[in-house]
């Protein structure tokens, strides 16, 4: 049983592997805490929720950017699958899964990928269907995944049609309360997404993050 | 010179590769020519770049990434792949001036050189939303600006009392986009006035079916077909750009900036960034111009302050030396903020972006608001400011060091103030039948003025 302060600087091995952005040395010192039978969900809860405070901060201020983002994603997934293989499946939260893409005829990324780096980074599972996203893509994604979020991003005044139309199209087929939908970006706003019934709309990255995890149950 | 052809040919037959690669790589490649070539912010606070080598280093760089990296065709997955030879050969084929617009409206855009005193071409408005009823009367607004030499379309969510959703009703407000811009520029006396059009969306039909010499658009009008972040590009745009190209009219980058934190990574990246959309523009589309600025992409989705960040600012300036010491391109810099019109803050952003404007050999291009809203995101005397910012800024015959210090006292002014919107409506702020702001407006832009009479310069 390890002391703790062989606990703290395991853990404190982990959180700075991810803000290292270093995968490998993240999964060793994942190994680390399973060896020293650390709790695998202490570490997961702990050093993944506050290194994702600390990258989003870095990312708000211009310390570090998306590609720092996508590795520290890289680390936190490397760690975890040692984590989550040495506690029962039924004892870890699996994680929460968002499907997210810049709808049809759309093909402005900037705002999308922001998000889709933060949900990354924050401990959300992310599967990002770039631009130009046909309705039918993003549901067979998420039913394929078994998502929690479908996230939908539009640029244009144009092409926001398209996220209601994958919102009818899940009440279409019976699929509406098996996934949350939240929107955003540029002529995004809350009257849109009340009107349209989606569940939330985030104005910007860090807000879009807060949604999902609020949709999620991750925060009140 | 490569043909818009060969690059058809190239996004069929390039290299596959996934796009998180390409991304990643990016950002390696970034990392590695920014090294290499000590693309480094100064540190010193210059808010403009003194150093030419620096200018051309960027530009090599720039060059560099082209032929070790090329582009990313989105559409294809696949990896266009260029020789500096070929890169080199196409970039001398771009024209140092273009003709837009016809009959009294024609207008000569052009390259201004850095630092010089050169008239300005300008676009001052558009590529906004405005929704189908108040267009006309906006489009016409802008157009009675004297100084304009082409205006962007609009889009709308509406037309015909429909909403614009499905491939048929958008071909059909492409169409009508048009018509409403040449209906607006007729009545207000300017029927040659160029446009260049605004995508409804980005799908082919929808780019081209504009395109008709009676009601719609002319040769003597043009488009914007724009570079994607991360240096990517896509075949509806492609198509578009062959189909324009051989009709005759101009096509235009409204991405030739970088973004400062996204797969480019840091201010070098997006510099380099900027310079290849710039290039890109060109040698896949046939871009004869692009408005562009290095800037934070994060920010650009929410700012919680408007405060000047100085390094941005010189790194467009490192952009626009880049490309006027080594090429032909027509620049134009936005002049818009994060704020929304009608108000102080805007004003004074628009200012800061304007004074940028002459010494980096730049035009000027809309006063929109970086988050553009419905009927709300410009007015048109918004843009009539920006030019008389930068017509005194070049009475004053600011150098480059004069014009440093200036943008450091305008900056100090910006600093800390929060983004404001305070509008939902134009009309609420604009009289757009008589052509003039309403008092509070008014007031807001007499002070801001007296604000910059008072650091010197002249207006009169």
């Amino acid at each position: 049983m390890a002391t703790d302060s062989e606990t703290k600087e395991a853990l404190d091995g982990l959180k700075e592997a991810i803000l290292r952005y270093d995968a490998e040395a993240a999964r060793k010192a994942a190994q680390i805490i399973v060896d020293r039978g650390i709790n695998p969900v202490l570490a997961l809860k702990e050093a993944f929720g506050e290194t994702a405070n600390v990258l989003h901060e870095r990312f708000d201020s211009g310390e570090c950017y998306l590609p720092h983002l996508v590795m520290a994603g890289d680390a936190m997934t490397a760690a975890s699958e040692i984590l989550e293989s040495a506690v029962a499946r039924d004892s870890v939260a699996a994680k929460k899964i968002v499907v997210i893409g810049t709808v049809e005829a759309d093909l402005h990324s900037v705002g999308k990928n922001i998000v889709a780096m933060m949900l990354r980074s924050g401990g959300f599972e992310v599967h990002d269907l770039g631009v130009d996203v046909k309705s039918s893509m993003f549901i067979s994604r998420a039913k394929e995944t078994n998502a929690d979020i479908i996230a939908l991003s539009s640029l244009l005044t144009t092409t926001r049609p398209y996220q209601r139309e994958v919102i009818e199209e899940l009440e279409s087929l019976g699929l509406r309360e098996r996934f949350k939908v939240m929107v955003g970006g540029g002529p995004i706003t809350p009257e849109w997404a009340k009107q349209i019934g989606a569940d939330g709309y985030g104005a910007d990255a860090m807000e879009g993050l807060e949604v999902a995890k609020r949709l999620t149950g991750l925060s009140s | 010179m490569l043909s818009l052809l060969d690059i058809a040919e190239r996004m069929q037959k390039g290299p596959k590769l996934d796009e998180n690669a390409w991304n990643m790589g990016l950002f390696h490649k970034m990392n590695e020519l920014t090294e290499r070539y000590q693309l480094y912010y100064p540190e010193d606070g210059s808010i403009l770049n003194m150093d030419d080598d620096l200018a051309d280093r960027a530009f090599q760089a720039a060059l560099d990434f082209l032929v070790d990296k090329g582009v990313y065709c989105l559409s294809t997955g696949r990896v266009l792949q260029f020789t500096e030879q070929e890169i080199l050969t196409t970039i001398k084929g771009m024209p140092r001036e273009v003709a837009v617009g016809e009959g009294k409206d024609v207008r000569v855009l052009k390259q201004r050189r850095l630092e010089e005193k050169e008239a300005l071409n300008h676009c001052p408005g558009h590529h906004a939303p405005f929704d189908e009823k108040l267009a006309p009367l906006v489009i016409k607004s802008f157009a009675e600006i004297p100084t304009a030499d082409y205006l962007e379309g609009v889009n709308f969510p509406m037309v015909d009392g429909r909403e614009i959703f499905g491939l048929p009703l958008e071909v059909y407000a492409a169409k009508r986009e048009a018509t409403l811009m040449r209906q607006g520029v007729t009545r207000a006396g300017r029927p040659g006035l160029a446009i260049a059009y605004y995508p409804i969306n980005t799908r082919a039909p929808v780019l081209i079916a504009p395109i008709d010499r009676e009601v719609g658009l002319r040769p003597s009008d043009g488009i914007l077909l724009s570079v994607l972040p991360d240096i990517k590009v896509e075949q509806d745009y492609l198509t578009a750009a062959i189909v324009w190209e051989e009709y005759g009219g101009f096509k235009l980058n409204g991405s030739g900036g970088g973004y400062v934190g996204g797969f480019s990574g840091g201010l070098g990246g997006a510099l380099i960034e900027g310079i290849v959309a710039t290039l890109t523009g060109w040698i896949v589309y046939r871009d004869i111009a692009c408005w562009g600025r290095i800037r934070s992409g994060m920010a650009l989705a929410s700012a919680k302050d408007i405060s000047v960040k100085i390094p941005e600012v010189w790194a467009t300036s490192v952009w626009s030396q880049a490309l006027h010491r080594h090429t032909n391109y027509i620049i134009f810099i936005g002049a818009g903020g994060f704020s929304g019109p009608g108000c102080e803050n805007h004003l004074l952003e628009v200012a800061f972006n304007a004074v940028t404007i002459p010494i980096n050999g730049a035009n000027i291009h809309i006063t929109r608001q970086y988050r553009a809203r419905m009927n709300a995101s410009q007015s048109p005397l918004d843009a009539e400011w920006s030019y008389e910012v930068a017509v005194a800024v070049m009475k004053a015959g600011l150098d480059k060091q004069a014009t440093g210090d200036l943008l450091l006292k305008l900056a100090e002014k910006l600093k800390g103030r929060i983004p404001e919107a305070p509008y939902h409506d134009i009309r609420e702020f604009y009289d757009l039948v008589h052509h003039r702001p309403l008092p509070a407006f008014e007031q807001a832009y007499l002070k801001v003025k007296e604000d910059l009479t008072r650091l010197g310069l002249d207006f009169s």
